[in-house]
């Protein structure tokens, strides 16, 4: 989809945020827009989900209307 | 090739070390002259591409499988084998991306049949999976160090098995085809008995499964297809869940010996055992409700999707103990059983070797 420059964020624990990079990297897309996730995520209940979708619900949107910078974006300085 | 350079042998080494070229254990130093040996013992041209492998997208030339397979302590010889192995990772059906990147601990089975093996010293027999044997360990363990340096798969980073895998090391062995009454593996894929196939499946380490035959029970080589699709249909595995994937079963002589004196060839085991590694619907969703929808509590459920799907060869000695390796029951193909023919036709006398 980001190769068909649709807006996109992917959805990262922090587990998984060094393998995020590597996949970003090795599909030759190493800026592709990622909003880092506590983890685990799985699991952790309706309300914690629930609760996790509201707090970041609205940083995601800004970053695919391209109002935000990703998290990737931002440490990467 | 980029070559570097070291002072000697024991600085390279640390080299290969730091840069994370290892499995963890000492090397072969991939000297220029090693490598073109191995190279050479293939018969392929040295930057002939196999294509990109998964997750790192590094291309798998001839030179770069020769260059791990050097490291891993392989003789010339091997190298049709390695090539073959890394052939068939390649092939789309495997995912071989998603295969290395998993949460889950699978690891490709290398399954060797035809004359090849023996001619490479691999075993099929006592401790097959285990060392000792300098055909089974560093075949297997070049494939893993093509998977890493070529594949790019690093734990914690683009391998994510929560645990890891013993046999991400080294796993490969051959059928025991001297002992089986039936005829190779390789044959069931269309193969003939003169060919050499490396037979691969994504799959977890062996469980093992206990039976002892009574010859005065009429019920005894029930009880070990009993025995085996219990194994296979284990709770809390990703099989049972997840109702698919592909499994293998190493039988031992001494149990295909039960299994054939009753009439049962590979094909009838394989029928039998998809029939009976089942559990009912309610017993799955007592334990993982997210996985098995709602329903009948009473409905059986599978564990793989046919016979197919049940990788049945002879391995490991007589006695006691088959073996049922579990697999991941994922992936866009649902994690299938790929086969490759060895190319010996290609390989060159090496200048020197007897």
């Amino acid at each position: 989809m980001a190769r068909r420059d649709r807006a996109v964020v992917a959805l990262v624990t922090e587990q998984f945020w060094p393998q995020g990079d590597f996949v970003a990297s090795s599909n030759g897309m190493p800026d592709v827009p990622r909003l880092r996730l506590p983890h685990p995520v799985a699991g952790s209940g309706h309300d914690a989900m629930g609760a996790l979708a509201e707090r970041i619900a609205g940083r995601l949107v800004a970053i695919l209307r391209g109002e935000q910078q990703a998290d990737n974006v931002v440490e990467a300085g | 090739m980029t070559l570097l350079y070291a002072a000697d042998e024991a600085d390279a080494l640390e080299f290969l070390h730091t840069n994370g070229c290892t499995d963890g254990l000492p090397v072969v130093i991939p000297t220029r002259e090693r490598v073109d040996r191995m190279v050479l013992a293939s018969g392929l041209d040295a930057d002939l591409d196999f294509g990109d492998m998964g997750p790192g997208g590094g291309a798998t030339t001839v030179e770069k499988i020769a260059i791990n397979a050097v490291m891993a302590g392989c003789l010339p010889d091997y190298m049709p084998v390695v090539v073959a192995a890394i052939q068939a990772l390649l092939q789309p059906e495997f995912d071989l991306s998603e295969v290395q990147s998993t949460t889950h601990c699978i690891a490709p089975l290398m399954i060797v049949n035809g004359p090849m093996a023996p001619a490479c010293g691999i075993t099929g027999s006592f401790g097959a999976l285990g060392p000792g044997f300098r055909g089974n360990a560093s075949i297997g363990r070049a494939v893993r160090l093509c998977l890493m340096n070529i594949g790019g798969a690093r734990p914690g980073q683009s391998d994510m098995a929560l645990l890891g895998h013993p046999g991400k090391f080294s796993f490969c062995m051959a059928e025991d085809e001297a002992s089986s009454p039936w005829e190779p593996l390789s044959a069931s894929f269309g193969y003939s008995p003169s060919e050499s196939t490396v037979t691969i499946v994504g799959v977890e380490p062996p469980h093992s499964v206990v039976f002892v035959n009574d010859a005065d029970d009429p019920d005894s080589p029930n009880r070990l297809l009993r025995s085996l699709a219990a194994v296979i249909a284990n709770t809390g595995s990703n099989n049972a869940s997840f109702h698919g994937g592909t499994v293998a079963v190493a039988l031992n002589p001494e149990h295909v010996e039960v299994l054939n004196a009753a009439g049962m060839k590979r094909g009838d085991v394989q029928a039998e055992l998809a029939r009976l590694a089942t559990n009912t619907r309610g017993h799955l969703r007592s334990l993982a409700p997210s996985f098995v929808r709602d329903g009948n509590p009473d409905d059986p459920i599978s564990a793989v999707r046919g016979p197919d799907n049940i990788v049945v060869y002879v391995g490991g000695a007589s006695g006691l103990y088959s073996a049922v390796f579990p697999s991941w029951a994922a992936g866009a193909h649902n994690n299938p059983v790929v086969h490759q023919r060895i190319e010996t036709d290609q390989a060159c006398a090496l200048p020197g070797a007897s």
